[in-house]
């Protein structure tokens, strides 16, 4: 175990840190002898002056190797709590805020490591420490030793009392930090809409609202407890105090020798010493302990069913009166359709109406709350999520794009992808199409999210790194919301090359683009109110006649002067 | 804010913005003062008792006074620490407070070239790491520093009187750590390390943040924290330095603690010496073995501080660079006084980076209360020109101008006043629909009610849990991409300036909405001069005025029928629409009967 390492290491540590005070001891006494063996002390002074030496050494190496422990340690926690995130349903994410996710992995880390790097070597002295130097103040006297002791017990019960204190104005703070991020991320993201509103700076209310409660909450965690801990260390100096009142009034009694008390007066003092920097550093480590709880409950936050690894016959997708909701919001309400394999499904209905949901529980982002989802015949929540993500592609509405290459963000799609299939699938996808323009090519930076590219390019790095991917399931959501006719016919070539042999599931906006799809399954209202094909659909004369009539209008309106 | 005056460093610049809460620093010194001096009080105490001890003069009345005046003091010392603390914190994190207000202001004001140019992640650990850090210097790092200086002075005047030999002595382990010290930590490795640890920590910043953004990305293309090379590269990055970092500094660490628990060493051969030559009583070497090592101790928190200067003082750099070393705007002094809303480009030349200029040579204008389309391929630069109306970037040559006036030579609020704008994209704030309409302008409850209904939005919002009240972001609450364009609709609605800018207006999802919402915009633009960025050509064909953006310059302006004549490229544009409109999503089977 590697904390077993650090501790062998601390203890050892603490034994040279304890030296001078036991030699010191030991001088001191041989001083009181009736006739002092000045060589005894000399040879003392060397072994002092040898051990300093020695702990020049041991000191560097200890705590080079507990401080390496526990940033490796740290370092690990991030990668397994990431790990972790990645597999937890996106039900999980629209309940936290995605700045104070990341805030647990960056900062409450953080707080672990930098809280237990300084208090790991103090925590093990003050233990070790304390326990050597009473049990030597035990023999000596153990009376007047008792007398210190008690004031342990009782300084710690401040300690504690400040600690519970304490906790709860932590919570808060560490609450108040993560905002803090939260918000500045958020202001960051949206500066151009707030400045288009004057809204920048402490104008931006919740911004500075953060900061401000940041403030508060940071004077109250630090000014609050403190009087608790304050009246710990006042007991330290009461029994100190008494010990002597005691030890002085036993002289009289000649029930105590000189050498001992001036042996209490000297050392008795110190035996506080490393256990006020402890009182410090627990009220310290309480507030680590707010970290710790928060990354813990990160780790422990349910993971979906594991399911196992089911390779579906055929991709032929059905909903069987499934029910999903979250809040108090129905989404979808009992519903049923089939999806056929090697075809194109369009899902067409007002936003809110579930279209997008229906993605989402295809692809097991999240769990139905009744009914079945089932791929193949397989229902989605026996299978692995992992499974249930090799068997599909997904090119998503908000286009996510990392701060990195264009052929790095490609790349995601198949990490063992060749160089020649990703210039392959550029090319389909109509990417080549613009990197002339850019500075770098294909190894031109896109900024985050993607903010050095338009629209357009964004959308069609997305469709090739879904492409290259070739998954038998295409999830494309709408995938044409936003682009100038040219882009339009670029992209709408490039999912004509994606749709080849897949089964693909569009949520279209367009009705033109989709009129020649296999099925249309128009929703409404978490139901599904009509399927069939175009035609079939427009002799219905039912919702979908409406939308078709509806955007034929649109085409047709023209934004007109004053 | 200053920008010419040369910036100060280290820790001149670290005083300075202490500097902001002089008055409650000075009153955490005093009280510090008095309590260092205060608690020296147990010490005496205890010298003197073994001098009575070994005088055999010990008289239980006399040291019950003392103890109890003891007592009183060490009480009072308490008191005053904590006094002191409770002063420096609040003066610190009242400064900080201040600072970061001041991070996000300047921000607001800085192009939006800039923050284009870094990661948010990186930005928000400047703003709350490396500004948390300085509280360390502000409320530990000034008591400690006067307790560090008064403690060891008060000591050795009172351990001189006593005896000046051995109180010089007590001055070795002081002397040489004053000199080790900064020749270990000021090393150009260490210093480098230190900067590198900050680099490490903002990439790790970035990738962490853009990962647990990207999640569902990541769950379809099987990337995990450990397979994704942005999350666990710059984590592992970060172990690296940072263990590099221990090493540097467990050495210094290492040799600072060795040399503080072994200071009683030349008091103590040389106080033995002396005792032994019957020079020095025996109290007085007792008197020694106690304090003359004891005022190291707060040396030792000074040690302390000043390996954490360092880091301190990088992160300072970091956030001094935003303050003071990127240029902001220039704010032009000119109040909003135009004699129309006419909008003019005239000869604009602009590039995000040296390299490339996005806009070549931009000239066009817009008469008061017209409409203007700007189309174009995209990258041919219409949505930057749309930016630079509202001054989100700078022009680098050439001149925008409403009403006459160079946009340059405005107030750039009374600029935003007039200007409303509808981004590509959305954005919502953490915050109550009410206020994610009202964007803190001036206007009433029933203002923002009529907008909303304007917009389309007033429907969905009323059938939220608690209506317009509703927590944006809150549990459960989210709106699909159409639904934020709207609510973006009904700020621009509620905004209602003269002048409005339209970015992919026409990108509304939702096909019984869109119509509602074009109607919306027939509404809203009514007297107003427009701009806007289209991409459905149909949809702009009648508007006054239409500008063919290619490459950077202006390719043809006119309206529809005469670029269709006289525009190569605007005729190939509108084919191409034509095309795209009757296009279709086949599958195979179609398609290859078809051939």
């Amino acid at each position: 175990m590697r904390i077993s390492k650090i501790a062998w290491g601390e203890f050892l540590h603490t034994l040279f840190l304890e030296a001078p005070t036991g030699i010191l001891l030991f001088i001191i006494w041989e001083l009181f002898k009736e006739n002092p063996d000045t060589q005894l002390i000399w040879s003392m002074v060397i072994a002092m002056t040898v051990m300093f030496v020695v702990q020049l050494w041991v000191a560097r190496k200890v705590m080079a190797n507990s401080y390496g422990v526990i940033y490796t340690i740290a370092s690990r926690l991030r990668i397994q709590l990431g790990d972790h995130l990645q597999k937890l349903s996106l039900g999980f994410y629209k309940k936290r805020d995605p700045g104070d996710l990341a805030s647990v992995v960056l900062q409450d880390v953080n707080n672990f490591e930098h809280i237990f790097v300084h208090t790991v070597q103090s925590i093990f002295s003050s233990i070790i420490g304390t326990l050597i130097l009473s049990i030597f103040l035990f023999i000596l006297d153990w009376k007047l030793a008792l007398i210190l002791l008690a004031a342990i017990p009782i300084a710690f019960l401040f300690v504690y009392i400040a600690t519970l204190v304490a906790e709860k104005f932590s919570e808060k703070h560490i609450a108040s930090r993560n905002e803090t991020s939260s918000r500045f991320i958020e202001y960051i993201q949206g500066i151009r809409h707030l400045k288009a509103f004057n809204q920048t700076g402490i104008k931006f209310s919740i911004l500075e609202k953060a900061f401000n409660d940041l403030r508060k909450n940071s004077i109250a965690v630090e000014v609050i407890p403190g009087p608790f801990i304050i009246t710990g260390f006042v007991f330290f100096e009461l029994f100190f105090l008494l010990m002597i009142y005691i030890g002085i009034g036993r002289i009289a009694e000649a029930t105590i020798t000189t050498p001992t008390i001036i042996a209490f007066l000297i050392v008795g003092y110190r035996l506080y010493q490393p256990l006020k920097l402890l009182m410090i550093d627990y009220a310290l480590l309480r507030y680590m302990n707010v970290s710790m709880v928060r990354i813990v409950e990160l780790l422990k936050a349910p993971l979906q069913d594991i399911g196992k690894d089911i390779t579906p016959k055929n991709y032929n997708i059905e909903f069987k009166n499934v029910t999903f909701s979250y809040v108090d919001r129905v989404i979808l309400n009992n519903m049923s359709f089939i999806i056929p394999e090697k075809g194109l499904t369009a899902l067409v209905g007002a936003s809110g109406s579930g279209k997008t949901t229906i993605a989402n529980l295809i692809a097991r982002f999240w769990d139905v709350e009744k009914g079945e989802v089932k791929i193949g015949g397989e229902n989605v929540k026996d299978m692995a999520p992992q499974t249930v993500y090799s068997l599909i592609s997904e090119v998503f509405q908000d286009v996510s794009l990392f701060d990195d290459t264009i052929y790095n963000n490609i790349k995601i799609g198949n990490p063992n992808a060749t160089k020649e299939e990703i210039l392959k699938v550029a090319e389909k996808a109509q990417v080549l199409e613009f990197l002339d323009m850019l500075s770098d090519g294909i190894n031109t930076k896109v900024g985050e999210a993607g903010s050095h590219l338009s629209g357009g390019q964004k959308q069609r790095i997305s469709i090739a790194r879904a492409m290259l991917k070739d998954a038998p399931i295409v999830l494309l959501d709408e995938a044409t919301a936003s682009l100038d006719p040219e882009n339009e016919i670029y992209i709408q070539q490039a999912i004509q090359e994606l749709v080849k042999e897949k089964t693909v599931v569009v949520i279209a906006h367009k009705l033109q683009t989709i009129r020649n799809a296999d099925k249309i399954i128009v929703l409404e209202n978490g139901n599904v109110s009509e399927v069939g094909k175009h035609n079939h659909l427009i002799k219905n004369n039912g919702l979908y006649a409406r939308y078709w009539n509806t955007q034929q209008n649109i085409s047709g309106w023209k934004l007109k002067s004053n | 804010m200053t920008t010419k005056k040369k910036q100060k460093s280290g820790i001149a610049r670290l005083l300075e913005i202490a500097g902001e809460r002089k008055g409650l620093l000075i009153l955490s010194g005093i009280l510090s003062v008095i309590h260092v001096v205060l608690s020296m009080v147990p010490y005496v105490l205890i010298y003197y008792i073994i001098e009575k001890l070994l005088g055999n003069k010990v008289s239980g009345s006399d040291i019950n006074t003392y103890l109890i005046w003891a007592f009183a003091a060490v009480v009072l010392s308490f008191v005053l620490m904590y006094a002191s603390g409770v002063a420096s914190h609040i003066a610190a994190f009242n400064i900080l407070y201040k600072l970061r207000c001041k991070i996000a202001s300047k921000l607001g004001k800085l192009p939006m070239g800039y923050i284009g140019s870094r990661s948010s992640g990186a930005l928000k650990k400047i703003l709350s790491d490396d500004v948390e850090r300085i509280e360390a210097f502000i409320a530990h790092g000034i008591p400690d520093t006067i307790k560090a200086i008064v403690l060891p002075i008060t000591i050795l005047t009172y351990l001189f009187v006593v005896d000046w030999r051995l109180a010089l002595v007590s001055f070795i382990p002081l002397i040489l750590l004053s000199f080790i010290i900064p020749f270990m930590m000021g090393s150009k490795r260490a210093r480098e390390v230190t900067a590198e640890w900050h680099t490490s920590l903002e990439e790790m910043n970035a990738g962490i943040v853009e990962y647990v953004r990207a999640i569902p990305v990541m769950k379809i293309f099987g990337q995990s924290a450990s397979s994704f090379s942005k999350y666990s590269e710059t984590v592992k990055r970060y172990d690296i330095i940072i263990i590099e970092w221990v090493k540097i500094s467990s050495k210094v660490w290492g040799t600072i603690m060795s040399y503080l628990n072994n200071a009683v060493l030349p008091v103590l051969a040389l106080g033995l010496y002396l005792y032994f030559q019957n020079g020095v009583s025996s109290s007085v070497l007792f008197l020694f073995l106690l304090l003359g090592a004891g005022y190291v101790r707060p040396l030792f928190a000074l040690t302390a501080l000043s390996t954490q200067i360092t880091m301190i003082d990088q992160g300072v750099k970091r956030m001094d660079e935003i303050l003071f070393e990127v240029e902001e705007q220039k704010d032009g002094s000119l109040p909003f006084s135009p004699s129309d809303f006419s909008v003019n480009f005239k000869n604009v030349e602009f590039s995000y980076t040296a390299e490339i200029d996005v806009l070549k040579d931009i000239s066009f204008s817009v008469p008061q209360g017209s409409i203007t389309a700007l189309v174009g391929p995209s990258g041919s630069g219409k949505s930057t020109a749309a930016q630079l109306v509202a001054r989100f970037y700078d022009v680098k040559s050439g001149s925008i101008n409403i009403g006459g006036i160079n946009i340059n030579n405005l107030k750039t609020e009374d600029l935003m006043q007039n200007i409303g704008f509808v981004f590509q994209d959305s954005m919502m704030f953490y915050q109550s629909f009410y206020d994610n309409i009202l964007m803190g302008m001036d206007k009433t409850k029933a203002e923002v009610i009529a907008a909303a209904k304007i917009a389309r939005c007033h429907d969905f919002i009323t059938e939220l849990p608690n209506g317009y009240d509703t927590l944006f972001g809150g549990e459960g609450i989210h709106l699909s991409g159409g639904e934020q364009q709207r609510i973006q609709l009904a700020r621009v609605v509620l905004k209602d300036a003269p002048i409005l800018i339209l970015d992919e207006a026409t990108a509304f999802s939702d096909p019984e909405n869109e119509h509602l919402i074009m109607e919306a915009f027939g509404e809203i633009i009514k007297d107003k001069t427009v701009i806007i960025i289209a991409h459905r050509l149909s949809t702009i064909a009648e508007v006054d005025q239409i500008v063919v953006f290619n490459n950077g310059i202006v390719e043809g302006k006119g309206t529809h029928s005469h670029l269709l004549q006289n525009c190569k490229l605007y005729n190939k544009m509108w084919n191409a629409h034509t095309r795209a409109k009757e296009f279709e999503l086949i599958n195979i089977e179609e398609s290859i009967t078809k051939a």
